[in-house]
């Protein structure tokens, strides 16, 4: 009979909201530092 | 976000949890909030053309305000369809992103200096507005937990600080539905209020930025009632409101263990784990970026192009700020928790005008 384990699992659902748009925000940050995304316009 | 089980903070059922959404799900909502907030962008470079090809002076009326009365006419009229409701609800993801990107417009030094002034500031208004929100409550004989959740609602970061302090003291859905329903109105009320205000009164960009920050209670519309008022009003705002959002663990916390204390609610046993919890972290990448900034990671031209991806994700979130407000279902909340609020408000607006007065007469801000 095994048992369920105990260890929690990262999965996609464990991320909060919060973590998630910092997450996002950086990879904005990281595309427009190394040239990616050029002249966002306003 | 894969997948993921969207909160809704519709007013009148703010508590809800759906059922999990696949990305594809949120797309219609966030294009809803896409149109609208662009909408809202036409429309005021549309009046300021129209203007200037027929001579006329008109009144610069920011897209802000355009896309917050777009929003709030499509759902006190049509209604958002179920379809859009997902993907409108993310607004709030947008703000924090937006939140994220405007630290590339700090320089760490300005978020010391006004961080510093604003963090003394949110004490005195922390203090306040728990004392006199605990003490209306009280008058007006609300549930004790439900008192809690308008003292920590109006003191620290709105619908956030309800939520996080609801599960913390074990309060009922019901109570929380009522706290975020009289935030939601009273802020919807501020967006309007605040920058007449300040016009009135002459503030500077800073003083009635500061103030927006420390007196509007949900992170939403403190940034919207800024960004009303002016761009400079704008960052100022949302810096001081990220200082107060950065108390909402402590404060939780307090609460939690007060409650605990009174065999209400499940002991606290890890506070350093409860407090990580809590704590907003897009506060920390706000301060990561600002980081970044000042020690010269990014060129003059992508410092710009990362304020603009900014201002397009707030674009976003003040659009959902107008689509997610619906007047009849907040009214139906009841009149003694909405009275407590607005009283509260009113006491804590004015209060925080004449500290932010000070401040300025002291620090010259």
């Amino acid at each position: 009979m095994s048992q369920p384990s105990p260890v929690r699992r990262l999965s996609l659902d464990t991320v909060s909201l919060d973590t998630w748009a910092v997450l996002l925000a950086f990879a904005a940050v990281l595309l427009v530092r190394f040239g990616v995304l050029k002249n966002i316009p306003w | 976000m894969a997948s993921s089980a969207v909160r809704t903070s519709a007013p009148g059922a703010p508590t809800e949890t759906k059922a999990p959404v696949s990305t594809a799900g949120l797309i219609p909502g966030i294009l809803l909030l896409a149109v609208v907030g662009y909408a809202g962008k036409f429309i005021e470079h549309f009046i300021a053309a129209y203007g200037k090809a027929h001579h006329l002076v008109l009144p610069n009326i920011e897209y802000v305000l355009w896309a917050i009365l777009i929003g709030l006419a499509i759902s006190n009229t049509i209604g958002v369809p179920g379809i859009f409701r997902s993907g409108v609800a993310t607004y709030e993801f947008w703000l924090k992103a937006g939140i994220v990107l405007l630290g590339a417009r700090f320089l760490l030094g300005d978020v010391r200096r006004l961080g510093g002034v604003s963090l003394i500031l949110i004490a005195i208004e922390l203090v306040l507005a728990l004392t006199f929100m605990t003490y209306l409550g009280r008058a007006f004989k609300l549930k004790p937990k439900l008192v809690t959740l308008l003292a920590v609602g109006s003191s620290i970061c709105g619908v956030s600080a309800i939520i996080a302090a609801q599960g913390a003291i074990d309060a009922d859905e019901e109570d929380s539905s009522y706290a975020i329903a009289a935030i939601l109105l009273l802020g919807t009320i501020s967006l309007f209020l605040f920058p007449l205000v300040g016009h009135v009164l002459h503030l500077s960009d800073h003083a009635y930025g500061l103030w927006a920050g420390l007196a509007v209670d949900n992170t939403a519309e403190a940034t919207a009632a800024g960004a009303l008022y002016s761009d400079a009003a704008g960052k100022i705002a949302v810096l001081a409101k990220t200082c107060r959002n950065a108390t909402i663990g402590f404060v939780v916390l307090g609460y939690a263990i007060y409650w605990a204390s009174k065999g209400q609610a499940e002991q606290v046993k890890n506070k350093g784990a409860f407090l990580w919890r809590k704590f907003p972290k897009f506060v920390l990448g706000f301060l990561l970026v600002s980081l970044l900034a000042t020690v010269g990671f990014f060129t003059k031209p992508q410092l710009v192009a990362v304020g603009n991806l900014s201002r397009w994700a707030f674009l976003l979130t003040f659009a959902g700020v107008g689509l997610r407000t619906n007047l009849r279902e907040l009214s139906k909340q009841g009149a003694r928790p909405f009275i407590v609020g607005a009283v509260g408000e009113i006491v804590i607006a004015v209060i925080t005008l004449g500290l932010v007065f000070g401040a300025d007469h002291l620090f010259h801000l």
